[in-house]
């Protein structure tokens, strides 16, 4: 019944100031960016842009939450321009943000909530090398183009093209660094096991992109050495009372350095033994959490793990596979905890060119 | 310079679904309930306030999965089947 949308899918050229510094500024005007100085999306860069994908400019790629603007081929492109995007990043873009689009990523639900939730894009299969997508030493941090522009292209596309302004649709309390980017790919070169797109039913010579609702990065030192008491001390950290993991039954993640995950391959674990492990020992008593979380605990889990009282042992996912782990990072002794927003599942898409 | 418009025209707000019920005699009200604690106490006040003082006929309650999620097509199915009028929260 919804009205139908004005026929604008090509998007329009406007007058902006020719000096850099008053564009910048005219795009802050109109809160057209995310705080940094943007590259001014010409039609000579757009068309670039465009020249990396075999889709029409038009094509309606997913309406985006939460204001259900259509995601032409175009206007990511014009984003992925803004952000800094090397022309060849498109296809992951438009990847993305079918992935993100999809129902059980509830991005309407991500984009407007007090939550600090960020979209956490993982690349995996040939495409991360060809873009030079950073999986090793800082892989979450600064100093990678595509790791640094292709989280920050999403982000402009979720705002500018599904509507959600900060302090406006956009209902965080405090968000977080990483709503500018947060994109790596997987260190599949050096995980002991099959990468994250093979265990979610593509070829290891596909190219993928997978969303995450992350709510933050929480880092854990340990210099355990064996793998009974790295699940132990991971498995420790991942319980906390004000968690939305545990309250909602959610998707928990861990980044595993290269040199925890060979500790944990050389213990002898699968990939799905280590998942079955920390879901077991990171199970926590219910009445760790404020009463009110408990009571919003029976409410929304009740219906599928059955009669929840103080002495429940709750587990973050609903099942073992509920856990996400991916293997990336230099060498050292640190994994990553990425608490999730827990009302959102984590979605793949191919990276089609 | 000329410079690409990097917005989307928002989807028009349905203002034509807005149908104002007169009175609620004979009505049937829906509630979704939004799983934040007590939402189904009030939401069961208010069923029998609506009964026992405006005359409605029904009353259905749903209650969604959880807080951040929409409630599932059958439910908003069932509800715009079956309720003159539908009473859903945000928020706690």
């Amino acid at each position: 019944m919804n009205r139908p949308l004005s026929p604008l899918t090509r998007a329009t050229l406007v007058e902006a100031p020719d000096d850099l510094d008053e564009l910048i500024e005219f795009f802050h005007a109109r809160r057209w960016s995310d705080g940094l100085p943007i590259v001014p999306p010409t039609r000579e860069r757009v068309a670039r842009m465009l020249s990396c994908t075999q889709r029409k400019p038009d094509e309606i790629i997913a309406k985006v939450a939460p204001g259900f603007g259509e995601a032409t081929v175009e206007r990511i492109a014009i984003n992925a321009v803004m952000a800094g995007c090397r022309p060849d990043y498109l296809p992951v873009l438009i990847a993305a943000t079918q992935a993100m689009s999809a129902p059980e990523f509830n991005l309407q639900g991500i984009q407007a909530t007090t939550n600090p939730v960020a979209v956490w894009l993982i690349i995996n299969g040939p495409i991360a090398e060809q873009l030079s997508v950073n999986a090793g030493p800082n892989c979450l941090g600064q100093g990678t183009v595509a790791n640094a522009t292709l989280g920050r292209a999403l982000r402009l596309i979720m705002q500018n093209i599904g509507g959600a302004l900060p302090g406006d649709m956009d209902r965080a309390t405090h968000g977080q660094p990483g709503k500018f980017s947060f994109c790596c790919a997987e260190n599949e070169a050096q995980s002991p096991w099959p990468p994250l797109h093979v265990e979610r039913g593509f070829k290891r010579e596909q190219s993928t992109v997978t969303v995450v609702g992350a709510a933050g990065t929480h880092n854990m030192n340990t210099h355990a050495d064996n793998a009974d008491e790295l699940l132990r001390v991971i498995a420790d950290t991942m319980m906390f009372p004000a968690s939305n993991d545990y309250w909602i039954g959610g998707e928990p993640w861990l980044v595993l350095g290269p040199q925890h995950a060979a500790i944990l391959h050389a213990g002898g674990l699968s990939k799905a033994e280590v998942k079955r492990r920390l879901w077991e020992e990171s199970k926590m008593p219910a009445r760790r959490m404020a009463a009110r979380e408990l009571q919003r605990t029976q409410a929304v889990r009740e219906s599928k793990i059955g009669p929840i009282n103080e002495d429940t042992m709750l587990a973050a996912a609903d099942g073992p596979e509920g856990i996400g782990i991916l293997v990336a990072g230099g060498p050292g002794t640190h994994s990553v905890y990425v608490a999730s927003f827990g009302d959102a599942r984590a979605v793949t898409r191919e990276v089609i060119a | 310079m000329q410079v690409y418009d990097p917005t989307a025209p928002m989807a028009a707000p349905a203002e034509d679904l807005r149908q104002r019920v007169a009175d609620l005699s004979g009505k049937v009200i829906g509630f979704i309930d939004n799983t934040k604690p007590n939402f189904n106490l009030l939401a069961q006040d208010l069923g029998e306030l609506l009964l026992e003082r405006y005359g409605v006929k029904a009353v259905i309650q749903k209650r969604k999965r959880s807080v951040a999620t929409a409630a599932p097509n059958e439910v908003l199915e069932e509800l715009a089947r079956e309720c003159d009028l539908v009473i859903t929260g945000s928020g706690d």
